[in-house]
């Protein structure tokens, strides 16, 4: 077990490595070779680690970090079947687009750069996976946050691109450092960091004192996780390639703040009131994605606001306390939403860079083979009936129905609301770009399909695949199911799996939701497919600013620039303007200014003459044996 | 007979005095030199006179000593004023001020 798990996450880091020290040096077929094969190795390792652990949880120390006193940190690792899920996951997903990549990028000669950054990318993200300990984690958790900065920001020329990277990295601190607080919290009320002995020791803790550490765990996830109040950098974030969105801010390093809390559920659990505080923390954040997702015009911020709306759907889960539903939508939603924006990917391409959907349509007849791809992952996204969505989406429903407290009826009754939209948007997204006229005279660059390679969509189809029938990995057992992830999981710490709905109530919900998924896809059809616009009458005005209210993500950024960077700006203006250019650096000129003119006096001293000097030394030594003859004759020395 | 300290005392004050004002009034820079051995040799008297008074014989040593440094200082200051005098075609020491402020 200690060698598979030791290569899992030490290759991608090795390929890393490689490509940052010598991959200058080394072809371009070589560059791509390694950064896909390392990649590659990790997910055939990550199989091998998950087909030989069963469900065991494996505890081991690879070497000895650091010490200082009492305080000793190991490089230690933990594999249970959590992390196998979500190491198999990530690995598969990152050889895919890995691959993809190498298509993507041909164009681009940063190369060495994206695929050294995309296999540190990897390894931070299975450190994250199968770290023992929080500082372990910690490594992790900061390096996934400095791949995604440098990758966001890959077309460094690009002012936005660069903001963007620097926004994403300075919001998603603003997390860090709550988990920085969350580190020594537990290191001083639990006295030990690793993983299993956190989670086997949290039961001992007040409400009070796990309450406050997770609240820690839930902020680090909220930064990481792109939920409000810190949604804002996702959006912006997709000034990187695509395939770096597809991977890092929709399939793995958004849900590492999810994954976060499912590791340290114990402590989580010990307080209601901050399971409450997640579980609302999700649901606001599912209405917020899926509403400004509903009326975007840029393909990839369709997808981020979606992404954010989903990963919201995985808080609430954790917060009803459904750990398997929430491992298994994440699952659902890494296949679907990373087909979905490598799909995009290959539309923008096609369309030489054209991101706005207004000027794609009719796409179904010049790509047919991206159309069924596409169709797959809007369907699991949009929950239509047996793609994986529809059971992930629909088991987190019903955890949070069946929870006994009144505000999770309320908090079911929002998410609900808020499901109905997903397939809306998904599939105005859908009919938009794969139906209606190409706008060919509204100025829309003259399309190419045959300019991208077939290789790109080939690569696609496993993630098709699983984005539809991943909903077998845990079908229920009113579907002839038998829960295999439920069961998988049951030897994860403080996961209570089993829902115990009755088969009724869980058909209920099913053909309900079913019914209204297909009927918001044929809302979605009149209103986008057939371009039926709703009537323009009155209320024109209201809905116009109720479109920029979504268009603009609530003006979460406005809010933000007017509340905290103005002041913050103009604070730091008055302290460098007035207090430290016109105070400190002031003063300091004043004083050599007082010693210059000093200066300038005494040199007159050095007249050239030597007889001078020589009166001035008898002088000065007259004076000096003077005062101590006075010293001597008064104070008798 | 024996001369009262006080009375070597006052001679080498005032050697030292003239040597002094020797060399801080000349400009010639052979004229400094010799107010500097002037002053030197008030200052062997005193050590002489100290030797006497206290009936030891540390001070005449330095005495010698003084004597000592006082002819090596000569030398190397004649061979300076030699240099000097080559580069310059002067003794004044009043030329010699490339380091006035």
């Amino acid at each position: 077990m200690k060698p598979v798990l030791f290569l899992l996450i030490s290759l991608p880091l090795l390929g890393a490595l490689i490509l940052a020290l010598i991959g200058r040096f080394l072809s371009r077929r070589s560059v791509e070779t390694i950064a896909c094969t390392s990649v590659a190795a990790a997910f055939v390792l990550a199989l091998t680690a998950f087909l030989l652990s069963g469900q065991k949880a494996h505890s081991l120390t690879l070497a000895q970090w650091f010490t200082a006193g009492s305080f000793q940190v190991d490089l230690e690792l933990y594999y249970d079947p959590l992390a196998a899920v979500m190491a198999l996951m990530v690995t598969f997903v990152s050889s895919i687009v890995h691959l993809y990549s190498v298509a993507y990028m041909r164009h681009e000669s940063g190369y060495t750069r994206y695929f050294c950054f995309m296999n540190l990318f990897v390894f931070a993200m299975l450190v994250i996976v199968t770290a023992g300990n929080l500082v372990f984690l910690y490594l992790g958790w900061e390096t996934v946050g400095l791949c995604s900065y440098a990758l966001i920001g890959f077309w460094y020329e690009k002012p936005e691109a660069a903001n963007a990277g620097t926004k994403a990295f300075v919001v998603t601190r603003l997390g860090d450092v709550a988990f920085g607080i969350a580190i020594a919290l537990c290191w001083f009320s639990l006295g030990h960091l690793s993983v299993s002995g956190i989670n086997d020791s949290a039961a001992g803790l007040s409400s009070q004192t796990a309450g406050i550490i997770g609240f820690f765990l839930l902020l680090a996830a909220i930064g990481k996780s792109a939920q409000l109040p810190l949604a804002v950098w996702l959006p912006d974030a997709m000034a990187g390639p695509t395939p770096v969105s597809a991977l890092i801010h929709a399939a793995t390093m958004v849900t590492a703040g999810v994954y976060l809390l499912m590791r340290f559920f114990p402590i989580i659990q010990g307080s209601p009131i901050l399971m409450a505080v997640i579980a609302c923390v999700g649901v606001i954040t599912i209405c917020f994605g899926a509403f400004s997702a509903l009326v975007q015009k840029d393909i990839k911020r369709i997808l981020a606001y979606s992404t954010i709306s989903q990963v919201g759907y995985m808080f609430l889960a954790v917060g009803a306390g459904d750990l398997a539903g929430s491992l298994f939508h994440l699952i659902a939603h890494a296949f679907f939403k990373s087909l979905l924006f490598l799909a995009a990917g290959c539309i923008i391409q096609a369309l030489h860079e054209e991101q706005d959907i207004f000027r794609m349509g009719g796409m179904r007849q010049k790509m047919p083979h991206l159309f069924w791809l596409f169709l797959a992952g809007t369907a699991s996204l949009g929950a239509v009936p047996l793609t994986a969505g529809f059971f992930s989406k629909d088991r987190i429903l019903l955890a949070v129905f069946l929870q006994p407290q009144t505000g999770f009826k309320v908090l079911w009754a929002i998410a609900a609301l808020a499901a109905i939209i997903t397939p809306l948007y998904a599939f105005r997204l859908f009919f938009i770009v794969f139906f209606g006229k190409s706008h060919a005279g509204a100025g829309q660059a003259p399309i190419s399909p045959a300019s991208i390679p077939n290789r790109m969509i080939w690569v696609l189809w496993p993630l098709a695949f699983f984005s539809v029938f991943a909903g077998f990995f845990n079908l229920s057992v009113n579907c002839a199911g038998n829960e295999w992830l439920v069961h998988y999981l049951a030897a994860v710490p403080g996961a209570a799996m089993e829902l115990h709905a009755s088969p009724k109530m869980e058909s209920a919900m099913q053909m309900g939701s079913a019914l209204i998924t297909i009927i918001m896809v044929i809302a979605a059809w009149i209103f986008y497919g057939l371009r039926i616009q709703p009537s323009e009458s009155g209320e024109a005005a209201f809905r116009n600013k109720l479109n920029a209210l979504f268009l603009n993500g609530f003006y979460l950024d406005r809010l933000y620039r007017t509340w905290i960077i103005t002041p913050y700006r103009t604070t730091a203006g008055f302290l460098w303007q007035k207090v430290d250019a016109g105070w400190v650096d002031a003063g300091l000129a004043q004083s050599a200014r007082f010693f210059l003119d000093l200066a300038e006096r005494l040199r007159l001293w050095t007249t050239g003459r030597i007889s001078q000097y020589v009166s001035m030394m008898v002088a000065g030594f007259t004076l000096i044996l003077c005062s101590l003859t006075v010293a001597w004759w008064v104070f008798q020395i | 007979m024996t001369l009262p300290y006080t009375h070597m005392l006052f001679l080498a004050i005032l050697l030292f005095m003239m040597g002094a004002a020797c060399a801080m009034t000349r400009k010639s820079l052979f004229m400094i030199l010799i107010g500097v051995e002037v002053m030197l040799n008030a200052a062997g008297i005193a050590f002489v006179a100290a030797a006497m008074r206290w009936l030891d014989m540390n001070g005449q040593v330095m005495a010698l000593f003084v004597m000592t440094a006082a002819a090596a200082e000569i030398a190397v200051a004649l061979a300076l004023i030699v240099c000097v005098q080559r580069r310059t075609l002067s003794t004044n020491a009043d030329r010699f001020n490339l380091l006035k402020g």
